[in-house]
């Protein structure tokens, strides 16, 4: 190629000539035709940088400039204004480049979602002040009432009053307790749950306290809360989100101007993602917690067995606000309750008689019943004489 | 009902034209056609190659990235055969982007130290907006030419104030009700402050003008509003939750914002099919016309198929999205022009820094026409 056919503009007009482009040598071109005849040196010149197919436009320094098609010799015609773009050209026409780009890009996004999106939110909610965090709660205890029926608690007072202080029992000498309150609400909409609200109240249902029998097991379940809450899992997980969608904003803004919808979706996805691993960690302190004050954790497992059988008859779901019962890991997590009771026990023995559906009939033969019909003959040793025998 | 609306803006009576504009002799008008040839597989490779550029950059290729891309959809559109040209350099826009970045966290980090501090920012951002816009504006129209002449738009900071902050004081007494009449106030602004070359673009359309599609979109909102919630209260009802004095069940709490967002996406894509084909259709650029034919109802299935898409391959299909929305919109637009636009002439210009362009997009402030 020692020419090419092009259209000139001469930067003042809108005028379009039709021209020729001619390489005189090395260091001179032509331009010639329509009324157009310039010589110019090609170091006066500036060539748009090559990209995809699109036309090339070579400028003048006097404002006027050429239109041309795509050509692979245009660069060498012309010399390159700018390194970095005719690098990037090649990577753009590359196969390979294309492919590692794509790899890179996932990888980059699947990891800013993974870790990235938590450590920033994480690092931010270390620095939220706590009236912050209270105005938060109160914003959440209203939507409940508004949106999911929450009304006061028809708990009798006695009641409260006792599981209030159970709860100051596991509190205490906790960090950060003195903001922690417990409150009762009903809520037939809901059912039995327990809700830790950022600011560190902990909303218990009224339907929770019908359906559990042992004060034990209230205890796992409001232990599991005050785990919400002394890792802060409520403010974290609306940091998350809030990352989540400015993340997403950021992509399908572009895209369509209707972006909620959009957004909402994946925010759905990576909520629960985030907040099974909050959920376990919120169960190991549980866990620690029972233990301290001489509890098995296999309390929490007999309270989520009955949550569970309540909500949707032992079949997982996702309701929104149920931060405690309705996970889609549950069978796992009574399973790492009664581990973690198995090994409670074994650790305190003396306590076995303290775990939830122990018989004490069948495991030490002490039997209700026995007791109905003393022995005897010397063959038979009534439960309650046989330590006095052997003291003697 | 549109064609009718497009022959009747061809036939409108043409504003007086200089004489040195030899069509004014010739009556006849000849549609141009806007026509992108842009390929999805083709601005594939451009987007993931700078993506991944700029992440590995850490953000600071995202400026050549941003040329790159302009320039590809510029340069994809022609015109009577030629194509547009985004002439802007990576450099200024890499300041701007600098200087965005830098604004937006100190808003964010103003919130970590005091509310009244983050308040005092975000009013200060406010009142910076009108600036912005304006010369977000300029910047683009700066860098954006056709057939060697650049477009311009004319920095009228006073009026831009006017238009974009001082009326939102009447919108808020009048409890909204200004709003349309407001929104083609700004229109006409950012329309009748563009050049290209010596020609001044008008907007031949008063702002009263844009109440149609405004009032029609609330109303069917309105009536979508209604519409679900009676229909939610027949749920409600036939689930015997009233009866039995409990709540509603969890699930209708958590419906009702997603219907109303759906709604919402609805109505909005036929609002912006609408406003955009009154903007283009009355726009007069020295006697030249534009013809708008966009549609609601296919603006809408491109925004919820793009968006469909996107989500299923984990932004793979960004590109592909961009570049059917980009087809489409250039489908819908000509210009009806009696001239072969051989004689319009270039105006003095300045160069304008990249600043506002770059704060207004990460702002994501709408200008657009």
């Amino acid at each position: 190629m020692n020419a090419f056919r092009a259209s000139y503009f001469d930067g003042v007009t809108s005028r379009q000539h039709d021209v020729e482009v001619e390489r005189v040598n090395a260091s001179t071109i032509r331009v010639s035709g329509d009324g157009i005849e310039r010589i110019e040196a090609v170091g006066s010149l500036r060539i748009s940088p090559r990209l995809a197919r699109i036309t090339r436009s070579i400028e003048f320094s006097d404002g006027a400039r050429i239109l041309a098609a795509d050509h692979e010799l245009l660069d060498d015609w012309f010399p390159p204004e700018d390194r970095l773009q005719r690098v990037v050209d090649r990577l753009e026409r590359h196969a390979h480049a294309v492919a590692a780009s794509i790899v890179v890009c996932l990888v980059m996004g699947i990891a800013t979602f993974a870790w990235g999106v938590p450590w920033i939110a994480d690092r931010i909610a270390t620095h939220v002040p706590a009236g912050v965090e209270a105005k938060l709660g109160d914003e959440v205890r209203g939507q409940l009432d508004r949106f999911f029926g929450f009304t006061n608690s028809t708990v009798e007072n006695s009641q409260q009053a006792r599981f209030s202080k159970r709860f100051s029992n596991l509190t205490s000498g906790l960090a950060g307790n003195e903001h922690y309150r417990l409150a009762f609400r009903d809520a037939p909409g809901v059912g039995p749950n327990a809700l830790a609200i950022p600011g560190g109240t902990i909303v218990v249902t009224d339907q929770l306290i019908d359906l559990l029998d042992d004060d034990r097991e209230f205890d796992a379940v409001v232990a599991h809360e005050i785990g919400h809450q002394q890792h802060r899992h409520a403010l974290r997980q609306t940091l998350r989100s809030s990352f989540v969608l400015v993340i997403a904003a950021m992509f399908t803004g572009d895209v369509s101007s209707a972006s909620a919808i959009v957004i909402g979706i994946p925010t759905f996805l990576l909520q629960s993602h985030y907040s099974r691993g909050f959920e376990e960690e919120a169960d190991r302190f549980a866990f620690a917690t029972l233990g301290a004050h001489a509890t098995s954790p296999a309390w929490f497992a007999a309270a989520m067995r009955k949550l569970d059988e309540v909500h949707d008859g032992g079949k997982s779901r996702e309701d929104g606000i149920a931060y405690l019962s309705s996970h889609p890991s549950t069978p796992s997590r009574i399973a790492a309750a009664e581990a973690a009771g198995e090994e409670f026990i074994a650790n305190h023995p003396d306590l076995i008689r303290e775990t939830p559906g122990y018989d004490a009939c069948e495991s030490d033969g002490i039997c209700p019943d026995d007791d109905d019909e003393p022995c005897e003959d010397d063959d038979c040793i009534d439960a309650d004489e046989a330590v006095e025998n052997v003291d003697s | 009902m549109e064609d009718q609306l497009v022959v009747a803006a061809a036939a409108m009576p043409l504003p007086p034209v200089p004489p040195e504009q030899p069509f004014a002799n010739s009556p006849q008008v000849f549609e141009h056609a806007f026509v992108f040839d842009g390929r999805a597989s083709e601005y594939f490779r451009i987007w993931i190659v700078n993506l991944a550029l700029s992440i590995l950059s850490l953000g600071i290729f995202s400026a050549w990235a941003k040329v790159r891309t302009q320039r590809y959809f510029y340069g994809s559109t022609r015109l009577a055969g030629v194509p547009f040209e985004y002439t802007a350099k990576p450099l200024p826009i890499l300041k701007g982007r600098i200087i965005a970045v830098v604004l937006f966290s100190a808003y964010i980090l103003a919130g970590q130290v005091s509310l009244a501090l983050q308040v005092g920012l975000a009013l200060l951002i406010a009142i910076l907006t009108p600036w912005l816009i304006v010369r977000g504006a300029a910047f683009r129209a700066r860098y954006s030419s056709w057939r060697g002449l650049n477009f311009r738009f004319i920095p009228d900071y006073g009026e831009a104030y006017i238009r974009f902050l001082i009326l939102g004081i009447p919108l808020i007494l009048t409890l909204g009700l200004l709003y349309p009449w407001i929104k083609g106030k700004q229109k006409a602004f950012i329309v009748e402050n563009h050049r290209y070359g010596g020609s001044w673009f008008k907007l031949l359309l008063s702002a009263g003008q844009f109440y149609p599609p405004y009032l029609i979109a609330w109303g069917v909102l309105m009536a979508w509003m209604f519409v679900f919630s009676m229909l939610m209260f027949g749920m409600i009802m036939a689930s015997g939750a009233l009866r039995s004095g409990e709540a509603p069940p969890t699930w209708i709490a958590l419906a009702m914002p997603m219907f109303m967002y759906l709604g919402y996406f609805v109505v909005l894509a036929f609002l912006a099919a609408a406003l955009a084909n009154l903007v283009y259709r009355h726009i007069d650029i020295d006697g030249r016309r534009f013809r708008s034919s966009l549609q609601g109802r296919k603006l809408l299935w491109i925004y919820a198929s793009n968006t469909l898409a996107i989500l299923l391959s984990i932004g793979l299909l960004i590109p592909w999205a961009m570049v059917r929305l980009a087809q489409y919109r250039a489908d819908c637009l000509s210009l009806l022009a009696a001239d072969d636009f051989n004689h319009m002439i270039a105006e003095r210009s300045i160069g304008i820094d990249a600043t506002a362009a770059e704060v207004d997009g990460l702002f994501d402030i709408d200008i657009g026409l």
